[in-house]
């Protein structure tokens, strides 16, 4: 950053590097094993007079002249240069540091080609000691030039003790020194028998040739002797991190270990192959298909050791995109504006500083348009909002990319311009439904019964891409209590029915989402149409639980999609009381079942909603969230899916919701998704995290926080935390988990000072508790009032189990959670406040406004249910 | 914009930068002398074959055979120089280098092509007939661009007031053709490669390299006077056109630019008299002389020019000595090397030991 940044567009990503220093590398490694392919040869074919040897040797000189002086003394050069085009940070760094290094090599240098061209010109004109001399003169110049150069390019993996002392010595003789100068050193020889089994199938005469190739293929066959040890070796002495980069952390890399190995496969059979009598054609073309095939062998290693240092240039000094390690802090509170070579630093124009930023912090590794890892693909899935996502996780949890360094405006920025990149068609905003709302008639001077009813969830979501995977089927929980009136009101469990009765257009949830199709896969057993994995229909019956005076059906196949083709998060349900006997309906009321499948993976993931502008996880988006899963956790979950077996996303991880047991070790559902995604979403101001992916949001769909907590402007983190502290809280949970252990690393709490602070929960079983903030039940606490870190713990002190003391459910009388009375519905406001409108006129929980008549036929003056309630009751 | 805030940090270097300097100093002359036995045999060699493309001149066929070698030692000892003018100016160097990437990243190629139309030409004089003028220019194109680039290199990096061109073209393209110096400059080095390599014809024939005829001591040295006449000629103009600040430092206004400048100025002109009366020996003493001083005096011009913002000798030193030990030890053992294969291949070819 402190230098100005070539602008390469569809050539840059390092491609030019890769290139030449590919070309060069392969020419260079020829240069060294072949000068000693040379000076042996020659004193085999003096010992065996053999001239048909000797005459090879002085014919594989002019063009061992040629490809080693001119290809690669040029190319070397020109690595230096591009080195120095693309990183001139690195590049000034490596020369101010192994000044002396590259000059004594320079004095190698300078010796081979004196050497080289005096054997070469000189061949059959001096003694044959002396030209042995000058051929032995040109390999040890040639092996002590690799010797300084293999001293600095394993600095650039390994700096070792160098980081901390600054000591050149530490640094040259690094840890991966000796492992990689005799792993570059059989190469070479390796390289010697390929260049000359090209050479030697040149040979007129067959037999000739035939011996040449033999005699070649040793110097290509031997070399693995030493290769695959030091190979091994050179592994075992790197640093951890760039162990688990080069096996399989950056995602890149194992397709270069199998083209690596392949090749060198191909090159022992293909060398073989020539060892047999063919035709000279044969040969030749053979010859020059392994010497093009041996670069993949070299290239490939090169490349793993490349990627190897991800996400560094110089591990722990300098990052990949020229930041130096400690300069990044810096960074964090600007980037544009400390380099002069920035002229957006004030973001007004969010597209050129995200070009800026785009050019400084990811041109080094990405182009656009080009051949190498090409920013247009690889950021097409997300909007601004998954690459400003992606830029605030990256680096945290996988390292093969730096992180971000600059302000989370300068991000914003970066994901505009990258965004732009790869435009998005817009796509277009669904009008939510609005609907005119009947209240049921309830006459209070004659009706003898209550009939109270609530989702057990403010908000029940179904992840509606069953072809793919699921981890919420269909299945909404209703509960209900019937309350039989009068000066001491009873809670009535016997003699009745309660019956649950689908509106219209939602009586066929098969016809609208995948689950029974996959129902086998997915929930391993096929299920009736219509009928949940519960084994309920939309219409039914209440079961009454066992010990509790409530009435529940637990997995009624809600959906928001409407026979008609409408999307309604909001349906309503009628609920019916009967008497067991005759059948006569006693009491009658009407309730929501909000059901959303409004899951905000698209933000991300690429791909629109499901169903345009609303709401459903679409094929591409699920494709894509497998595809990454099975990318990270080496699953198969994409292939299973294309196969039409789907899984259960809780088939592995276990879920208290669907008490699924999952596999022990793996993190329970909840804890994974929000304590990976946190890394992710981090940073965002108040709850703009959890709309990204719930319907929580205001310009969401389903907006489905829509009680009197969303009305006076408590927000999702009121209760339970930022992303962040809410991660951090189902992972602690976790803690003894691995990959809870990992994930932890990378989060900070906001909300509490240390990740200590946070009080671990488990998802589902533990919630914030209500009264952390209406203490006492006050009916209106202090507007800073936080439930986060206060959990009620286990399921029966839960707001939607507990009971009061008269044995009334919380909901029953304020409501389902999110959506707590007086709640205002976006399809109609009076939709979430049917029963309290129909039995007393007013939105407000049940009883407000002095309303105890709903069930007292007397006035009352005893705070009986819980404390306090008469204040609430009258205000 | 202020320039300065445009320049990268300059990093510690290992030893006291004079160190560096002398370094610098003496390869650069290395290198220029092979650059432009390299340079200007090219340019002398395409013009004689333009002249009897059918049947070359001894010459021509002395040059073919040698350019080659030329190459290599000025690409080779282009490296130290380079190298240590990158430990002193790499903060300008490294810029000004990214502002031209595209035609500097060529000069790899552009080499790479004259190397090979070199060795062409040597392996395959005779065969090639009337294609030669074709393959010598060629090479001299390739190598009279190289030339133009480094010298809009060299001067783009000493004015960082002129890096702002990046924030309207960043793809690396700039030119610097709006440099008054530039195009005066260039002819200047271009020229000078020339003379050198007329006078290396010159010695050529002394020795009857190649079989190069005796009158061509007089041509090369002919060559030697008529390119630097052409030196004077652009040399003014290259003066004229420098800054005022550095033209002053040059005419009286410094001491030792002003005594170098004139003492190298002198001697050029002395050694057009010495050329043109055939006295070999001599003219090539007073261009060694030329050569020392006029390096010394561009590395003047180049501190001029940088003066505002940076001094070469404030520099954080840390003191790092075993490593340029390392350096001295195998300098002096590689010059021993050479100094013995050449003189055992002497020895032998003088001895006429046979293989």
């Amino acid at each position: 950053m402190n230098f100005p940044i070539w602008e390469l567009g569809a050539a840059g990503g390092g491609l030019l590097v890769a290139l030449i220093a590919i070309f060069h590398v392969y020419i260079a490694h020829f240069a060294v094993g072949g000068g000693l392919f040379l000076v042996t040869s020659e004193h085999i074919a003096y010992r065996q007079n053999d001239a048909h040897l000797l005459a090879y040797i002085k014919r594989h000189t002019k063009f061992f002249l040629i490809v080693t002086m001119v290809l690669g003394g040029i190319t070397g050069v020109g690595i230096w240069f591009i080195i120095s085009l693309l990183s001139p940070q690195a590049t000034t760094i490596l020369i101010h540091t192994f000044v002396f290094a590259w000059a004594t090599e320079w004095v190698f240098f300078v010796g081979e080609i004196v050497s080289l061209f005096l054997y070469f010109y000189l061949f059959n004109k001096i003694s044959r000691k002396l030209h042995l001399a000058l051929g032995w003169i040109y390999f040890i110049c040639a092996w002590m030039s690799l010797f300084m150069i293999n001293g600095i390019i394993g600095f650039m993996l390994t700096p070792g003790d160098w980081i901390t002392t600054r000591d050149f010595w530490d640094g040259f003789f690094n840890p991966s020194f000796w492992p990689s100068l005799v792993f570059r050193t059989a190469f070479s020889l390796l390289l010697a028998g390929l260049y000359g089994l090209a050479t030697a199938a040149w040979e007129q005469d067959p037999e000739v040739r035939r011996r040449l190739v033999r005699f070649n293929l040793v110097w290509l066959l031997l070399p693995f002797v030493l290769l695959v040890p030091s190979g091994w070796w050179y592994l075992q002495v790197i640093p951890k991190a760039s162990q688990l980069m080069i096996l399989g952390g950056n995602p890149q890399i194992p397709s270069f270990f199998h083209v690596g190995y392949t090749v060198c496969v191909l090159l022992v059979a293909g060398g073989l192959l020539m060892a047999l009598r063919l035709p000279a054609y044969f040969h030749r073309a053979l010859g020059i298909i392994l010497l093009v095939l041996g670069i993949g062998s070299l290239g490939s290693f090169e490349w793993i050791r490349e990627a190897g240092r991800r996400p560094y240039l110089i591990p722990g000094y300098l990052y990949s995109n020229g930041i130096l390690v400690a300069q990044a802090p810096q960074l964090t509170k600007g980037y544009l504006a400390a380099s002069g070579w920035n002229q957006h630093a004030n973001l007004a124009d969010p597209i050129a500083a995200g070009k800026e930023l785009f050019r400084g912090q990811c041109s080094a590794c990405h182009s656009i348009g080009g051949l190498r890892t090409d920013i247009r693909p690889l950021s097409a899935a997300f909007g601004v909002m998954g690459m400003e996502s992606l830029l605030t996780g990256m680096g945290k949890l996988y390292g093969y990319m730096p992180r971000f360094f600059g302000t989370p405006q300068e991000r914003h920025a970066l994901a505009q311009y990258v965004a732009s990149l790869t435009p998005r068609p817009e796509e277009p905003t669904a009008t939510l439904l609005h609907e005119n709302q009947t209240i049921p008639v309830f006459d209070p001077e004659n009706t003898p019964y209550v009939l109270l009813a609530w989702c057990t969830l403010g908000e029940k979501c179904i992840s509606d891409c069953d072809a793919h995977f699921s981890f919420l089927p269909p299945g909404s929980a209703l509960t209900a209590q019937l309350i039989r009136r009068g000066p001491l009101p009873e809670l009535v469990t016997e003699g009745v029915e309660l019956h649950y009765i689908a509106p219209a257009g939602h009586e066929h949830p098969s016809q609208h989402v995948e689950f029974w199709k996959y129902a086998q896969s997915l929930v391993g057993k096929t299920i009736p149409a219509n009928t949940s994995a519960k084994g309920l229909t939309p219409s039914g019956t209440l079961k009454k639980m066992d010990g509790a005076a409530v009435f529940v059906a637990d997995g009624i196949p809600a959906l928001p999609y409407r026979d008609d083709g409408a999307i309604d998060p909001y349906p309503v349900w009628r609920v019916e009381a009967r008497n067991a006997t005759s059948g006569a309906v006693l009491a009658t009321t009407q309730v929501v079942l909000p059901v959303s499948t409004e899951i905000g993976c698209k933000n991300c993931h690429g791909g629109t909603w499901r169903r345009i502008g609303a709401m459903g996880i679409a094929a591409s988006t699920a494709s894509d969230v497998l595809a990454r899963h099975d990318r990270r956790h080496k699953t198969t979950l994409l292939p299973q899916a294309k196969a039409g077996t789907p899984v259960l996303c809780q088939s592995c991880h276990p879920d208290p919701l669907l008490k699924a047991q999952g596999k022990p070790e793996v993190l329970n559902l909840p804890a994974a998704l929000h304590g990976f995604h946190a890394h992710y979403l981090a940073d965002r101001p108040g709850a703009e995290a959890c709309h990204a992916c719930h319907p929580t949001g205001p310009t969401s769909y389903s907006r489905c926080a829509r009680g009197v907590h969303a009305q006076r402007g408590i927000s999702c983190v009121s209760c339970h935390g930022t992303l962040e502290d809410h991660a951090l809280s189902l992972l602690r949970a976790e803690a003894a988990k691995p990959s809870a252990q990992r994930l932890l690393t990378g989060l900070k709490p906001r909300l509490v000072a240390s990740v200590e602070e946070i009080q671990p929960r488990i998802p589902w079983e533990d919630e914030p508790d209500c009264l952390a903030c209406h203490q006492n039940f006050t009916p209106q606490p202090p507007r800073n009032a936080s439930a986060f870190n206060a959990w009620a713990r286990g399921a029966s002190a839960l707001y939607r189990n507990r009971s009061d003391d008269a044995g009334l459910r919380c909901p029953a009388c304020h409501g389902p959670t999110h959506a707590e009375y007086p709640a205002v519905n976006p399809v109609h406001p009076q939709r979430d406040a049917i029963q309290p409108l129909q039995y007393q006129q007013t939105a407000g929980p049940i009883a407000a406004k002095g309303g105890c008549a709903v069930c007292h036929t007397v006035p009352m003056d005893v705070e009986f249910h819980h404390e306090n309630i008469l204040a609430g009751a009258n205000q | 914009m202020d320039a300065a805030r445009l320049i990268p940090q300059a990093l510690a270097v290992p030893i006291h930068p004079g160190w560096f300097v002398v370094l610098q100093f003496v390869t650069l002359i290395l290198h220029f002398l092979a650059m432009n036995l390299m340079l200007g045999g090219s340019l002398i060699a395409f013009a004689l074959s333009l002249h009897r493309p059918q049947n070359p001149t001894p010459s021509t066929y002395a040059l073919a055979t040698k350019l080659p070698f030329t190459i290599a030692f000025a690409v080779n000892f282009g490296v130290a120089p380079l190298l240590f003018t990158q430990v002193l100016y790499g903060q300008f160097l490294y810029t000004s280098s990214v502002l031209i990437a595209v035609p500097w990243i060529s000069v790899i190629g552009l080499v790479i092509l004259a190397y090979l139309a070199a060795y062409l030409v040597d392996f395959r004089f005779s065969l090639l007939g009337r294609l030669r003028p074709l393959i010598f220019g060629v090479m001299a194109a390739s190598l009279a661009t190289v030339a133009l680039i480094y010298t809009t290199n060299m001067t783009l990096m000493l004015q960082p007031d002129r890096w702002t061109a990046y924030f309207t073209n960043p793809s690396g393209t700039i030119s610097n053709f709006s440099d008054p110096t530039l195009l005066p400059r260039y002819l200047h080095f271009v020229l000078a490669s020339v003379a050198v390599a007329g006078l290396g014809l010159a010695w050529a024939a002394h020795f009857g390299i190649a079989n190069l005829p005796p009158q061509w001591l007089g041509h090369g040295l002919t060559w030697y006077a008529g390119a630097t006449m052409g030196q004077y000629a652009t040399g003014m103009w290259f003066y004229s056109a420098l800054p005022t600040t550095v033209a002053h430092a040059l005419g009286g206004g410094e001491f030792l630019p002003t005594f170098t400048f004139a003492i190298g100025a002198i001697l050029g002109l002395a050694s057009i008299a010495t050329a043109l009366q055939r006295r070999l020996c001599a003219t090539t003493w007073m261009l060694l002389m030329t050569v020392v001083l006029m390096v010394g005096l561009r590395d003047m011009v180049r501190d001029l020019y940088l003066a505002p913002y940076f001094s070469v000798y404030q520099r954080t030193i840390t003191h790092e000595y075993s490593p340029f030990l390392l350096f001295v030890i195998v300098f002096i053992l590689g010059l021993g090397t050479i100094a013995w294969m050449l003189r055992a291949v002497w020895l032998e070819k003088t001895s006429e030991v046979q293989p």
